[in-house]
């Protein structure tokens, strides 16, 4: 019986662990003594349940046997557990458990007659291909462990190894059962060994090494050039609509559709409406609808605004005749007037002024070269309608020249590229 | 602000050519002050008139306000109908006039700024020039169209009233309680469009020079321009086919490599 005094003196001494305190001989001291020798244990917190013996031990054996998937005949002693009763469950000695592992490649044998007949091959000889074959049984199939087995005196790579047995499988299949008699397993297994290209197989091994030992900068630069790539055919289509484009604008319009469906006079008042129709729907009205009920001679005066608004003050708009208007600077206009003032010269110099400034000068610097006044200070009718014909013909020109810049570069790249 | 904005003439626009510009001469000269202050070597007048034989320009405009370079005592000058619309100075340096129309009230419209470039130097060929340096007169002047688009009711019936021509008319005949008639007397009958043909020469600066004949000769001028444009175009559009050629003959022979 230990006391927390005996304890705390074993402790406070150099700290070996002394005997358990309640399998300690009654004499503490005695154990004490010789505090260096092994037999000495670390005191227990908890109690332990003592060892009971539960049922009958089982008998072992211990014998000679062979393993059931090895050809050679060894002998080997292992200890196996006999049958505890009459239950035949798990008798199999252990090896056998894995005797489901034991997979054996299968390879097509032949004869001597056959591969007189079909095998033949100016590569191989008739020894270095039972070499093949029985190396490939012997190494279960594994084409490293096969490469490293088969020893003759020419080299052979992986690849000649592994297309010459495919070849011969393939027609020992084809003589075995011809093609037309085969299954569909069958057949996919004969044009899987028959598509075995040796080349093939070579290079994308070695493209796949290469590619396992890129160094980190080539990797980068990889990814740039794709995402490059990537970019510049996303635009390719919007480039060559552009161009498209540009080149219809240059040319006439050419119908798509054949005219003479509205030739008969119901097909054109259809056409007439249909027009009409789509008019209304735009911003700046341009067509005048007939008006076919009631006459009202002499509507050149009259806008749109006018016809669908009988108030009075529009109608002393059309009271002056046509000297008179002429005399006092009157205009029926056709189109959608600007509210307020407005001024004929802006329309000479507004259109001169692009969003950028270097699209400006580009401007300016165009009619510079065809000879148009920077102020020109007659600003009619007549000479801001022609100045707004130069003006659209000079927009079709900068267009054309920025594709032809566009189309430039392109062609510089290319021929570079086909120069390389 | 009045109560409601009347009815306006929708679909019409009126339009009203007018002169903006500047002569200048080298002092002394007469009609400046002499001698004429330091430093100040041009006199200038800087105006807005309406053309020779058109329309009163008081029926739409009732004020004009030109705002000089800020270095001018007053420099904002405002002169108001009927008086001439100019202002004569005296300077050395060029600048951009501001120039502020008023129109009339019953036009409803707010003022609008265009501004004028005073040139007081000698410009254009070498004939232009040296005719401008023999007779001391630099005039610097442009047609300017106004266009009053859907004008009030008001407005309208005031723009084409025939009084607007009275000003170029003389008064004759007059009977007892009677209204004086006017007649025209001059050579063009007035109209609000450009005369047939200009004026003596020697009349610039009095919007003489304007007329049917000079924008003929414009028209004229953008018509050569617009040729030589489409030439440039199809220099272009020429260049643009041999490139396509090009571009399908090297994509071709990227496909063959």
């Amino acid at each position: 019986m230990a006391t927390g005094s005996d304890i705390r003196a074993a402790l406070a001494s150099d700290f070996t662990p002394t005997v358990d305190p309640l399998r300690a001989a009654p004499t503490p001291t005695a154990a004490r003594a010789t505090p260096n020798q092994p037999r000495t244990r670390q005191p227990r917190l908890h109690k332990k349940p003592a060892l009971r013996n539960r049922g009958r031990a089982a008998h072992w054996t211990y014998d000679t046997s062979t393993p059931p998937t090895r050809r050679d005949r060894l002998q080997v002693r292992q200890w196996r557990r006999a049958a505890p009763s009459a239950d035949s469950t798990d008798v199999e000695p252990p090896a056998s458990k894995f005797a489901k592992y034991d997979v054996k490649a299968e390879a097509p044998s032949y004869d001597d007659e056959t591969y007189a007949q079909h095998l033949n091959h100016p590569d191989w000889t008739k020894e270095e291909t039972d070499l093949l074959f029985a190396a490939y049984e012997e190494c279960n199939g594994k084409w490293p462990v096969v490469v490293d087995h088969y020893e003759t005196s020419t080299h052979r790579s992986m690849e000649e190894l592994k297309s010459r047995l495919y070849s011969i499988s393939a027609t020992l299949l084809n003589l075995q059962t011809p093609m037309t008699a085969m299954t569909a397993s069958e057949y996919s297994t004969y044009e899987v060994l028959k598509s075995f290209d040796p080349l093939k197989e070579a290079s994308r091994k070695k493209l796949a090494e290469g590619h396992l030992r890129r160094p980190r900068n080539e990797v980068d630069e990889e990814t740039v050039l794709l995402s490059e790539l990537q970019r510049i055919m996303l635009h390719q289509q919007t480039l060559d609509s552009e161009r498209e484009d540009l080149r219809r604008r240059l040319q006439h319009p050419v119908a798509d559709q054949n005219g003479y469906q509205y030739s008969t006079s119901q097909a054109l008042t259809t056409l007439w409406q249909q027009l009409l129709a789509a008019d209304r729907a735009k911003k700046t009205q341009r067509l005048r609808p007939l008006e076919i009920s009631g006459s009202r001679p002499s509507q050149s005066a009259a806008s749109i605004a006018d016809a669908t608004s009988a108030t009075p003050q529009t109608a002393q708009a059309v009271d002056m005749s046509k000297q008179d208007l002429l005399r006092f600077g009157v205009v029926q206009a056709q189109e959608k007037l600007p509210t307020g003032i407005s001024f004929a010269s802006d329309k000479l110099s507004k259109p001169r002024v692009a969003k950028s400034s270097l699209q400006t000068d580009k401007i300016a610097a165009t009619l510079a070269h065809i000879g148009v006044p920077e102020l020109i200070p007659l600003p009619t009718p007549a000479v801001v309608e022609q100045f707004e014909r130069i003006m659209a013909k000079m927009q079709t020109l900068l267009d054309l020249r920025k594709v032809a810049e566009k189309e430039e570069q392109e062609l510089r790249v290319r021929s570079a590229e086909l120069g390389v | 602000m009045p109560a409601a904005p009347s009815k306006r003439v929708k679909g019409t626009q009126i339009r009203r050519h007018f002169l903006i510009g500047n002569t200048a001469h080298v002092l002394p000269s007469p009609g400046f002050p002499d001698p004429p202050p330091d430093g100040h070597t041009k006199g200038w007048t800087v105006y807005v008139r309406p053309l020779p034989n058109g329309p009163d320009i008081t029926t739409w405009l009732k004020k004009v306000q030109f705002k000089l370079h800020h270095t001018y005592t007053d420099a904002s000058r405002t002169i108001e109908a009927p008086g001439p619309f100019e202002v004569s100075e005296t300077g050395y340096g060029e600048f951009g006039v501001e120039i502020r129309l008023y129109f009339a009230q019953e036009s409803g419209e707010k003022a609008v700024y265009r501004e004028h470039y005073l040139v007081l130097a000698a410009y254009g060929s070498d004939d232009q020039r040296a005719r401008q340096e023999r007779e001391n007169k630099i005039v610097a002047e442009r047609l300017e169209t106004i266009e009053f688009n859907e004008p009030t009711q008001e407005f309208f019936k005031t723009l084409t009233s025939e009084e607007q021509f009275n000003w170029l008319k003389v008064k004759k005949g007059r009977g007892k309680g009677k209204k004086p008639d006017f007649i025209f007397e001059g050579a063009v009958e007035p109209t609000a469009q450009l005369p047939e043909k200009a004026s003596e020469p020697g009349q610039a600066g009095a919007g003489g020079a304007w007329s049917v004949q000079y924008e003929r000769q414009v028209l004229a001028q953008l018509q050569q321009s617009a040729a030589a444009l489409d030439h440039s175009i199809e220099q272009e559009k020429r260049a643009m086919e041999e490139r396509r050629r090009r571009l399908e003959e090297v994509g071709g022979a990227i496909g063959a490599k």
